[in-house]
């Protein structure tokens, strides 16, 4: 299993959570599959421009490589950003719920406001 | 209606399947290698630049800046809507009940006791990440996050709302207003009273405080909106 490694499966991850946003009616499990997305994301920037034999970027002792620190401190403004998307859709997704009882992606009053 | 339905599915899912071949076969064979200018400009010299140890601090607090204050941006604006759109438009008094009542639920035991045994060194450790943000591994991301771990136990021992979740809204209103400050004035302006190592530390310890406070009290005021509003 030596071609899998993290790019692949974040770019996996992410067409994953692609095929849920497209397929699902409901709101809800949109919103699930942005968080499968945005995990898939993260895999994929974190383990760009790894290699096996480096250090933690800390501190100023020299007798290996250092870890790439980018993608890490991109990563960490993404993650609470995540928290905070995540956060605003199901907000948004109660508000119709009780307001107009909207639960799903459609016209079909049947599917409204039956089950998530 | 059914049938259809299944047959644009079977399209969608067709569509999903090509476009990850295409995007993977692109990313195997096609993808360019640009080396790592970025990584070697930042680790080659964060120490005496920057006064951070780690250089994940260095980056996210003085050479990419902006990230960190839209960030902080991002995190603010979503409390606000949090806030302000939710449909519970509730008196926040309705939730809170008085002692006696209280102490008649049967909380478990156990889970008080234990979580009253570990919540200062869930403090502790939130502090400690913190402080220690541009030396060790951690900063003001994280630290945050384990400090609202522990109102997240606090919640586990005494289900009461009793916060004044307004007053912490504006509180972190506040602090959004000191993490633009710190960097307009230190890094742009370069307003330093003295130039050392011990002036670039104290504004990296001073903007992780900041940053590990609000994070903490928008993480909070997320969690206790979503506990006692957005119910049923």
């Amino acid at each position: 299993m030596d071609f899998i490694f993290g790019e692949i499966a974040g770019i996996l991850i992410f067409f994953i959570g692609l095929c849920g946003l497209m397929i699902n009616k409901s709101i809800l499990k949109t919103i699930m599959s942005l968080t499968v997305m945005e995990s898939g994301i993260i895999l994929f920037y974190i383990t760009i421009n790894y290699s096996p034999d480096s250090v933690p970027p800390i501190g100023q002792a020299q007798e290996a490589a250092f870890a790439d620190p980018v993608p890490a401190a991109l990563m960490i403004t993404a993650i609470v950003i995540g928290i905070g998307i995540t956060a605003i859709g199901l907000t948004m997704f109660m508000h119709y719920k009780q307001k107009h009882g909207i639960t799903h992606w459609t016209r079909d009053r049947d599917q409204q406001g039956r089950g998530l | 209606m059914k049938e259809t339905n299944k047959a644009i599915n079977v399209i969608r899912v067709l569509f999903i399947a090509v476009s990850m071949i295409l995007v993977l076969f692109h990313f195997l064979n096609h993808s360019e290698k640009l080396g790592k200018p970025l990584m070697d400009y930042f680790t080659a010299g964060f120490l005496k630049e920057t006064g951070a140890q780690n250089a994940v601090a260095a980056i996210y607090l003085d050479y990419r800046v902006f990230d960190t204050l839209f960030e902080a941006l991002m995190l603010l604006v979503s409390v606000m809507e949090v806030i302000n759109v939710s449909w519970a438009q509730k008196d926040v008094r309705q939730y809170s009940m008085d002692k006696e009542l209280f102490n008649r639920k049967d909380n478990s035991e156990i889970v008080i006791r234990m979580v009253g045994a570990i919540y200062p060194f869930v403090l502790l450790i939130g502090l400690y990440t913190i402080f220690n943000g541009h030396i060790s591994p951690g900063g003001g991301f994280q630290g945050g996050v384990i400090l609202a771990t522990a109102l997240i136990s606090r919640y586990l021992v005494w289900p009461n709302s009793d916060l004044d979740l307004v007053k912490l809204e504006n509180f972190e209103k506040l602090l959004f207003l000191a993490i633009v400050a710190a960097p307009v004035f230190y890094i742009f302006m370069k307003i330093e009273p003295f130039y050392s190592l011990i002036s670039r530390q104290t504004y990296m310890i001073f903007m992780n405080v900041l940053i590990g406070l609000k994070v903490f009290s928008g993480l909070s005021i997320i969690f206790y909106r979503f506990v006692f509003y957005e119910g049923r």
